[in-house]
């Protein structure tokens, strides 16, 4: 029997579902291999089990708590889609202030009627298996791991910086060019995309797993942005991972 | 020695005129203010006056990805890449990367030989020019001039704006043959450029600094400044190391493996099985590098490993100079030399 797939959306813009479904080149291969059982955004249909379960979005409310271990009960192998999904992503920011002041800004005098909690990552949660990393979370990344799940593979891990790939396809490093660029803190397996394209990596895949966050804000500075500037440019997808 | 002059203006000339054995290979400008290897498309595009190309001529011989074989899960059968190769011209080419060709010839040739590389590699013709040192190249501390002539066929030399045409072997002659536009004259190597960035000692006494500076606290200050991005290794021309992979396709019936460039300055290099790393600390990646290049091949060939191209310290982030790392090394050599005389 084919695998058992589900999708399941948290905290988050639905962006990376919304990516998958524009796998349409692939999309038909896919099936091939695996049954979609569950997938809010392409139909509507419930399982008691899964055998892979894809969850995007942070935890940030009792309910997402409450829900993420119904769905962790219910699943064999439980993969952390995406950003929001892999650290808490953009959301995590709402950590960096307040939390009373965070409820008061969104919801005004109606703040006590929503229950909130940090925007965590899953896995600060619920035990994950796999990850894929990006904001939104990468396609081609997505298709490997379900290729190596699908034939029971040990699923590609990416702990080397942006400027690996950046460096490989020969691009005019930003530095250089007068920008300020977090790629050599940052995980890579996005083929560095936005460099490649004259942009800045904001960090979107998370840190990697031995940095140096010192160094790396040295030469933020030296390259001419104020301490306050980079350490704001490292949290913003980073606010769960880093202590600046 | 065989020696012509030839009028700048008439250089896309003659690169039309190498045309004429294969694909040309010459520096092109790329980005705002940077430089790489490229096809010559249009002969008025190659540039005669650069720095440094950002990847080293290294990519057209180990390509940063190259793909090794096809294989099917299917069938649970191979293909290896069976690789063919057109005879290529590299031209512009600066004599410590013609140097570093040498230095990759050597780790790729001798013992097993690599095959790509080797098919690569024979039927290519080197055309050299001189350059101006700029803020970062030190190859002559390592004992590789502006006119070092070795492994090249034909050399131009920029005198008064214009060009001194050397002809250096049997291939480079023929590459010239049927050129009108150049005429026969006495050569002058000139000597006149200065290079801004040297190693303060010979490069032969290096290897006996190297001896004493595994415990050298240098090494701690690198790695505090240093982010392990791997730029350095990565645009180094005689660096090596790659690693090898798999990739599956949607379909699950096939893949391909693919080797690709990789680095000692990357925090997973020396990972291993069981999650062991026996180079995880900044410290013993950078010392390692600097000893690949100044002391373990060195031991064994009695040249330097690094090339004086300064690709590793123009393109570092953090502003980490290689030389003045091996500056350092040598004053602190110095000091302990003078303690231990002043004592006895
Ligand atoms: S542009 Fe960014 S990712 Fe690319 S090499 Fe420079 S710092 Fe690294
Ligand atoms: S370059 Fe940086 S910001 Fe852009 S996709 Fe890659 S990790 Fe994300
Ligand atoms: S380029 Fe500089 S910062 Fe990057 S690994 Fe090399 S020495 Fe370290
Ligand atoms: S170590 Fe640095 S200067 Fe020496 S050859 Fe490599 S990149 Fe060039």
């Amino acid at each position: 029997m084919k695998p058992q797939v589900a999708f399941f959306d948290f905290t988050s813009c639905e962006g990376c579902q919304l990516n998958k479904l524009n796998l349409e080149n692939d999309l038909l291969d896919i099936l091939k291999h695996v049954d979609i059982v569950e997938f809010r955004e392409a139909m509507d249909d419930k399982a008691d089990h899964y055998d892979i379960a894809f969850i995007e979005g942070s935890i940030s409310s009792p309910s997402c708590v409450e829900r993420i271990h119904d769905i962790r009960r219910r699943s064999d192998i439980l993969v952390a889609l995406g950003s929001c999904a892999v650290n808490g992503g953009i959301n995590a920011m709402k950590n960096l202030h307040p939390i009373d002041e965070v409820r008061e800004t969104v919801y005004g005098k109606d703040k006590y009627l929503f229950a909130t909690l940090p925007a965590m990552a899953v896995s600060s949660v619920v035990k994950v298996d796999y990850e894929v990393r990006g904001c939104p979370m990468n396609q081609q990344d997505f298709l490997k791991l379900l290729i190596a799940l699908v034939l029971g593979k040990q699923a590609p891990k990416y702990n080397s910086p942006v400027c690996v790939e950046c460096k490989l396809k020969e691009n005019e490093c930003l530095y250089n060019r007068g920008m300020v660029c977090l790629g050599p803190v940052t995980r890579g397996g996005c083929d560095a995309l936005c460099p490649s394209f004259g942009q800045f990596c904001t960090g979107c895949r998370g840190i990697l797993s031995n940095p140096n966050l010192d160094g790396m804000l040295e030469i933020m500075t030296n390259h001419g942005i104020s301490l306050d500037e980079a350490k704001k440019r490292m949290l913003l997808f980073n606010s769960n991972e880093v202590q600046l | 020695m065989e020696c012509y002059s030839l009028l700048r203006a008439d250089v896309p000339a003659l690169i039309d005129h190498l045309g004429k054995f294969g694909e040309v290979v010459a520096p092109h400008r790329k980005g705002d203010v940077s430089y790489s290897f490229e096809s010559v498309l249009d002969s008025s595009q190659v540039v005669l006056d650069y720095n440094r190309t950002l990847l080293p001529l290294k990519k057209l011989f180990l390509p940063p990805v190259e793909k090794l074989m096809d294989f099917s899960l299917k069938n649970m059968s191979f293909d290896p890449v069976e690789l063919t190769t057109q005879p290529r011209v590299f031209f512009g080419v600066h004599s410590y990367e013609m140097q570093s060709i040498l230095r990759l010839d050597h780790s790729m040739l001798s013992g097993n030989a690599e095959s790509n590389y080797f098919k690569r590699r024979k039927n290519s013709r080197f055309v050299g020019i001189s350059f101006e040192p700029d803020d970062f190249h030190f190859s002559e501390s390592v004992g590789i001039a502006i006119e070092e002539m070795e492994g090249f066929d034909l050399f131009l030399n920029e005198i008064d704006d214009d060009f001194q045409l050397y002809v250096l072997s049997d291939n480079g002659r023929s590459l010239i043959q049927g050129f009108k536009q150049i005429r026969t004259v006495e050569a002058e190597l000139s000597g006149k450029r200065e290079f801004k960035k040297k190693i303060r000692y010979h490069y032969n006494r290096l290897p006996r600094i190297f001896q004493y500076a595994y415990k050298s606290k240098v090494w701690a200050d690198v790695a505090e400044k240093c982010v392990g991005c791997g730029a350095c290794t990565l645009t180094c021309p005689t660096c090596f190391c790659f690693d090898v992979t798999d990739e599956v396709s949607v379909t699950a019936e096939d893949g391909l493996r693919q080797r690709t460039w990789d680095s000692c300055m990357l925090s997973t290099f020396a990972e291993v099985a069981g999650g062991e790393n026996f180079r995880e600390k900044t410290i013993n990646r950078t010392r390692h590098r600097l000893y690949r290049k100044f002391k373990y091949i060195t031991d064994e060939e009695g040249l330097p490993w690094c090339v004086g191209c300064g690709r590793c310290t123009a393109f570092c982030p953090a502003g980490i100079s290689l030389p003045d790392i091996v500056n350092e090394l040598i004053q602190e050599d110095e000091k302990a030399q003078y303690h231990h005389t002043v004592r006895v």
